[in-house]
């Protein structure tokens, strides 16, 4: 296929709604530019990944996308309105944007389960009962349902990390922001994570992954967006990022990286 | 050297009652030092600057004066101030509080700074407001990890209300020392005394040991 068919295939996927537009996004810390205008679009439906080598900027633009982070220059809109800059309309904004983070983050005071359920009860106000029962639904989902009683210093890291997506998920949200989600675990509960993102990304949640797993980028991955110095310098479809990537910068990373392909 | 402890056992009935208003002193100035605490050490991490300067004075006031100074100063002071006319109990009670409340709220201060910056933006992902990040994430994990400093503060407090008595609050120390003046029995009150604030003190030492190790935080 080439790279133009592909993109149609893309929006075919998607239906053509866009969920998440990015527009000359900037972004400043002091005199350090972490975000020198950054172009993107996020599809229905469509997992993003963003790759590139560390403080490119790829965090930064996800920290963004939830309001974490405040932007100094462009917009970024999220299912066609601009991201509000009022904290009550963007905590709004917040539930229907699920985020997983690096080091899992889950509270330790809360058992797995109450972990899930905290958003339900305390931002959608649900009664504690119908909490449970969502959280014990997300728990399942993670394959993580024999763990409902356990407090996450009981847990492995893979395991947290599927407590936090359920968590993420309990909100029912619409699109699911990944940062460096598996960055923070032992090689061997790598797989358990990145399995049930794939199962989630089957199902069609759109997601936006900021990774340095090739090998899921490639094959879970609709588009990719390869930062450099807080500027994307290719973005496409990953059979052109990977196979034929038309940028020496990409070309670089990637051979860093042992990429072979 | 003859000693007579009966005289302990004459006065049991004061003693027991001094030994009453010692420990409600120490529940007392808890029980109000505890939330006052969390409301300076609040206003000192998210107070509007000024509020957050006056906090900040209070604060380094109280931590850094003699608690009998304090004592002396709500003794004198405080009913020029207030126009009211406290009782001995209420005045002490209300020096006590000033000094501990400085305590505790350095105390939650540094724990509610102790927990990770990503608890809070964990929180505020989910779309929860500050001030739900605070109560719900925030503050349960800071309270565990201070539990055994205000332990520690509570047991210091128990032994430091003896203070109050120079302004006649009839708490042990007071009882005690009012008795060795019209017995002349020093060795044998200063003995007992020793004996009630020990007796106290020790099971609670021992049960902020126990906290310790029973609130250890495991992440």
């Amino acid at each position: 296929m080439n790279p133009e068919s592909q993109t149609q295939a893309r929006r075919a996927k998607a239906g053509g709604a866009k969920i998440i537009r990015y527009r000359g996004v900037i972004k400043r810390y002091g005199d350090f530019q972490a975000l020198a205008g950054v172009d993107l679009d996020v599809h229905a439906g469509e997992v993003v990944c963003l790759i590139g080598p560390s403080g490119s900027g790829k965090s930064t633009l996800l920290r963004c996308t939830n309001g974490l982070e405040s932007i100094q220059g462009g917009d970024i809109e999220f299912e066609g309105a601009a991201l509000p800059r009022e904290e009550r309309e963007l905590r709004a904004v917040r539930t229907r944007m699920g985020m997983v983070f690096q080091s899992f983050e889950l509270f330790p005071h809360l058992t797995a389960l109450a972990n899930v359920a905290e958003g339900p009860r305390t931002v959608l106000a649900k009664d504690q009962a119908e909490a449970n029962r969502r959280a014990s639904a997300m728990l399942a989902k993670v394959g993580l349902a024999d763990k409902a009683p356990n407090y996450p210093s009981a847990l492995s890291g893979g395991q947290q990390q599927r407590v936090a997506i359920a968590r993420a998920l309990a909100m029912e949200p619409d699109v699911m922001l990944f940062d460096e989600p598996t960055s923070a675990l032992d090689p061997e509960t790598i797989g358990e994570v990145l399995n049930v993102m794939k199962q989630l990304a089957d199902e069609g949640m759109t997601m936006v992954v900021v990774t340095h797993e090739m090998t899921f980028a490639r094959r879970v991955g609709d588009w990719i967006a390869v930062f450099d110095s807080g500027r994307i310098v290719e973005q496409g479809p990953p059979a052109q990022i990977f196979d034929a990537p038309t940028t020496e910068r990409t070309r670089d990373f990637l051979s860093h990286l042992g990429w072979t392909g | 050297m003859t000693f007579d402890w009966s005289v302990v056992w004459q006065h049991r009935d004061a003693l027991i009652a001094a030994t009453g208003t010692t420990i409600l002193l120490t529940f007392a100035t808890m029980a109000i030092a505890v939330p006052c605490g969390i409301v300076v050490a609040a206003l000192r991490l998210y107070g509007w600057a000024p509020v957050r300067a006056i906090a900040t004075a209070y604060v380094e006031l109280f931590r850094n004066l003699p608690l009998i100074l304090v004592v002396y100063w709500a003794f004198y002071v405080l009913p020029i101030m207030t126009g009211l006319g406290l009782s001995p109990l209420a005045t002490g009670l209300a020096a006590l509080v000033l000094n501990v409340t400085a305590y505790n709220a350095e105390t939650f201060r540094a724990g509610i700074n102790s927990i990770r910056r990503g608890q809070v933006e964990a929180a505020m992902a989910l779309g929860m407001s500050r001030m739900q990040a605070l109560r719900r994430v925030v503050l349960p994990q800071a309270l565990r990890r201070i539990l055994p400093v205000l332990a520690s503060t509570w047991v210091s407090l128990f032994k430091d209300t003896s203070l109050v008595s120079v302004i006649a609050v009839t708490e042990l120390a007071y009882v005690a020392m009012q008795i060795r003046a019209q017995t002349f029995r020093v060795l044998e009150m200063l003995t007992a005394m020793a004996a009630i604030y020990w007796l106290l003190g020790y099971p609670q030492a021992k049960l902020v040991d126990w906290m310790q190790r029973r609130f250890a935080v495991t992440e």
